[in-house]
């Protein structure tokens, strides 16, 4: 009873005893450690019961000692069911197919969602995404992941500022963020503009406040700008100062910059080989040469494979193999002078904020040195130096 | 004579120790789940079946179930589990 479901596992089979003494052949069978179960009598000398399929020879032999003849009547369990869907081709194909055909319709993508877009960019993600080969019945495997997707739509759509890229089953679902959504007005309390660095203020322009330097001041870190009480004294009012003040200021920087240097350039020529991997065994599918370049960069995408809405633990694996070239690059003295300054200024640009500009540069000193360049520059920049600074109440 | 004396010997025993009465004396125990089952233990091989009638052996004597449907649902060495309708169960002496 405890086993029934293993009996189903291993198989049984229903036999028939007919003859003199089954109740004999009953202990024999007992006795002889054949379980034996659903035992019943059909008329004086037939008895039916069940044995496993793995005590057929047994029963034979403990049969043959009584005097009673066999017959079996019936196979259940799961080694005959394999027997006959072995011979039902049709049927066993079409359980596999019917595996096949979910397994890769899991991998499909079904749908695409676009929120927060205008009409114009969703239009236009719709067509970069086409390019990325990302359609209705694409394959999960073969378009990129999110994390790529998202950043080459970031980048080939200038109207939009964030996109989330995320697979939901088998939907992929953008959520888009454009650039021209209002920014809400933030409230800000009283506050005082100071200086954020030393510098000669060039230009002002205050929307609120009390100003207290003037053009052509030279204030130091930290000093007071534009205040934020406002009135005569006795009267006075807390407003958040708000505006911006242009001063001069001064950067110095270092630029080294060696006469030869090399390079690993891609040349762009690539190839690619496909890989289904199960734990840690690959197994080619499709590219089986050895890449032919000399000098290469192994870039690898693995994507996992699914079913129904499950993760297998079966990877689909794409190796590219890029060509790089070695570059090497020398300068002259004054090309190096020149570059190297090129590159300071841009630097320097990088690190400032979009309203400020380089008025003027100095070469301080250049030195020449086991070859490489180096040039300390001055710069006069034209930026805005005021930062606000809270006004703590009660002060 | 001597048979008798260790059976009584053996009741004795149990009696004194509390020891479990079907180990110390071999005798079958029989569980019955109202009408439907019966499991009997210590049983020493089955004698003649129908739908209507066991017949077991036992160490002293035999049983005889009687009833209807019977279906012997499993058998082992010492145990046999009885299914169908009972309805009665007779102790043999020899």
């Amino acid at each position: 009873m405890k086993n029934q479901w293993m009996n189903i596992l291993i198989g049984s089979v229903r036999v028939k005893a007919q003859g003199k003494g089954v109740e004999r052949l009953l202990n024999a069978c007992v006795r002889n450690d054949i379980v034996i179960w659903n035992v019943k009598k059909h008329s004086d000398h037939i008895v039916t019961f069940f044995i496993k399929l793995s005590d057929v020879k047994r029963l034979r032999i403990v049969a043959r000692r009584s005097e009673c003849k066999l017959y079996f009547v019936g196979k259940t369990g799961f080694p005959f069911f394999c027997k006959k869907a072995l011979s039902n081709t049709g049927f066993l194909l079409g359980i596999c197919l019917f595996f096949v055909i979910v397994f890769l319709l899991s991998n499909m993508t079904w749908g695409i969602e676009i929120k927060g877009a205008k009409p114009e960019t969703e239009y236009r993600i719709w067509k970069e995404l086409k390019r990325m080969g990302i359609e209705k019945g694409a394959f999960q495997f073969l378009v990129d992941d999110p994390e790529t997707i998202q950043k080459k739509l970031t980048d080939r759509i200038d109207a939009i500022t964030w996109v989330g890229v995320e697979w939901k089953g088998t939907t992929l679902y953008f959520r888009v963020v454009e650039k021209e959504q209002p920014e809400e007005p933030k409230k800000i309390g009283a506050q005082h503009l100071v200086a954020k660095k030393k510098a000669i203020i060039t230009d002002m322009f205050v929307e609120e406040g009390q100003p207290l330097v003037s053009v052509h001041d030279h204030v130091t870190k930290g000093q007071l700008l534009v205040s934020g009480i406002i009135g005569k004294e006795g009267q006075t009012k807390l407003v958040p100062a708000r505006g911006k003040i242009f001063g001069e200021t001064w950067y110095k920087s270092t630029v080294v910059l060696p006469l030869d240097a090399t390079f690993r350039v891609l040349t762009g020529k690539y190839m690619e080989k496909h890989y289904i991997k199960i734990g840690n065994i690959s197994l080619p599918v499709w590219g089986w040469e050895k890449p032919k370049f000399t000098n290469y960069e192994i870039n690898v995408q693995k994507r996992p494979f699914r079913f129904w809405k499950w993760d297998l633990p079966l990877y689909y694996e794409r190796v590219i193999f890029r060509e790089t070239e070695e570059v090497k690059r020398s300068y002259t003295w004054e090309e190096a002078f020149a570059k190297a300054k090129e590159l300071a200024r841009e630097e320097l640009k990088e690190k400032l904020p979009d309203d400020a500009s380089i008025k003027g540069e100095k070469v301080l000193h250049q030195t020449k040195e086991n070859g490489k360049v180096v040039v300390e520059l001055h710069y006069q920049v034209i930026e805005n130096i005021a930062i606000p600074q809270p006004i703590v109440q009660g002060d | 004579m001597v048979k008798k004396w260790r059976q009584k010997m053996k009741r004795w025993i149990t009696d004194k120790l509390e020891l479990p009465a079907d180990i110390v004396m071999d005798l079958p125990r029989i569980t019955m789940v109202g009408q439907i089952h019966i499991y009997i233990e210590n049983h020493r091989g089955l004698l003649t079946f129908s739908d209507k009638e066991l017949r077991l052996l036992l160490k002293q004597g035999q049983l005889l179930v009687r009833g209807e449907k019977f279906v012997i649902k499993t058998i082992l060495p010492e145990e046999i589990l009885l299914e169908g309708k009972i309805n009665q169960v007779i102790y043999i002496d020899e």
